[in-house]
């Protein structure tokens, strides 16, 4: 009897694997370079799985290729969303190796530091139209939002139908100014974090359930 | 005389059929038209006013009485608003399809140009044309478009092409080396998706599988 409830089990497990429609959902982190993605990410992984995503750098374009934590599991209010957490390469429109010269970085790593960020940018545009069921759109908010970069990927995005949720990060520097990013997408809802110190992260995964859920 | 050489300025008789294959004098490939109507040294507007009618009225008011004096492009202007408010006679006797639908306009105005035309441009359109004047036709072109077209418009138009290419399909152009600037849209739009780029400049793609360009 065991063994046939077991067996059973298993297969209604896999049948249920196979056909639910509540997958993960893959949520692409997005956002210009430096505005703490993968920091936010880490903080994101770490707090539900207690792995990391990738490594963080105050130098731009630390992150050149699209990384990916699967399964992670986040309970809120008594309920479970489990989403990828896509962790993808900062986009811009220009990259120039001379800007990573300041970091004390030799001409040939800055300049293949350079190409690989190129790649990413590549790479982070190919997944936005191809693979991701949702965004979160990270921006530093101690800088201006009013971007060329900003304007269209919030523009993509909302062409897609993508669901959006919009950080103001680095709410823990001085400057910051989460109301300026309010007003230039007034469309969506702007959450306040520090995804480095793990300022109101409680809303920010009361959002995530609720945006990705 | 109703054609004449831009360039030196000899005239052809209507409907002529030596300058089809330029001017035979100059290897010159524009003409300007005077139509039958104008005097020869009067320009065709002067003409119209002095008959009488004012300038706004020289275009509408002209036509319908001497549709020879027409040139194409001057009909071709002209019948929307001609064919617009007509009595349905003079629909009729003009036009055998009715002008309502937009797209029926080029029709239209082909059929009131093969009416209008006159006998030289008819027969410039319908005769076959002799051995001899075929020959010389290949022969002047041949002589006469390479150095014309390679100093005038295909310097130009490659340089304009090369622009509109770049502006299509360029996603990422390599400034120098370690220097990008990249094209949010173009790298959003494409299909297939870089990998990675080459010190040559080269790309490595990955092409979307064959299901794909099939549903494409």
């Amino acid at each position: 009897m065991g063994l046939l409830t077991n067996l059973r089990d298993s297969i209604s497990r896999v049948t249920d694997g196979l056909f639910a429609d509540d997958e993960p959902k893959r949520i692409g982190i997005y956002g210009p370079p430096n505005a703490g993605k993968t920091t936010l990410a880490n903080r994101i992984a770490r707090d539900w799985t207690g792995d990391a995503v990738g490594p963080e750098s105050h130098i731009p374009h630390e992150t050149r290729r699209a990384r990916r934590k699967e399964n992670v599991e986040i309970e809120r209010n008594g309920r479970k969303v489990t989403i990828d957490i896509v962790d993808t390469p900062g986009v811009t429109t220009k990259v120039d190796y001379k800007e990573f010269l300041d970091h004390d970085m030799e001409k040939d790593d800055a300049v293949r530091r350079s190409r690989e960020a190129t790649e990413g940018v590549a790479e982070a545009m190919h997944w936005l139209r191809e693979d991701v069921d949702g965004v979160i759109y990270v921006l530093d908010s101690t800088t201006d939002p009013f971007t060329q970069v900003n304007t269209m990927l919030i523009g993509i995005i909302e062409s897609q139908d993508l669901p959006a949720l919009i950080l103001a990060n680095k709410t823990d520097l001085e400057g910051s100014d989460v109301q300026q990013i309010a007003n230039a997408f007034p469309q969506h809802e702007t959450i306040p974090l520090s995804a480095l110190e793990g300022d109101n992260m409680d809303e920010v995964y009361t959002k995530i359930a609720e945006y990705f859920g | 005389m109703p054609h004449q050489c831009t360039s030196c300025g000899r005239t052809f008789p209507d409907g002529s059929k030596e300058m089809l294959s330029g001017c035979p004098d100059c290897g010159g490939n524009k003409f300007q038209f005077k139509p039958a109507g104008a005097t020869d040294d009067v320009p065709a507007d002067d003409a119209g006013r002095a008959s009488g009618s004012s300038p706004a009225d020289d275009a509408t008011d002209r036509r319908p009485s001497a549709p020879a004096d027409a040139t194409p492009s001057d009909q071709a202007e002209s019948t929307p608003n001609d064919q617009a408010e007509p009595t349905p006679s003079e629909q009729v006797g003009s036009t055998p399809s009715d002008a309502d639908a937009p797209t029926e306009s080029d029709g239209t105005e082909q059929i009131a140009d093969r009416s209008d035309e006159d006998t030289a441009q008819a027969s410039a359109r319908s005769e076959v044309v002799s051995p001899d004047e075929l020959d010389r036709a290949s022969r002047e072109v041949d002589a006469a478009e390479p150095s014309q077209l390679a100093d005038e418009e295909t310097q130009p138009g490659i340089d304009a092409l090369r622009d509109e290419l770049n502006d299509q399909f360029e996603s990422i152009r390599i400034v120098s080396p370690g220097q990008y600037e990249l094209n949010l849209m173009e790298l959003y739009d494409r299909q297939e998706y870089i990998i990675s780029l080459q010190e040559d400049g080269r790309y490595v793609i990955e092409m979307p599988d064959a299901w794909g360009i099939q549903d494409e």
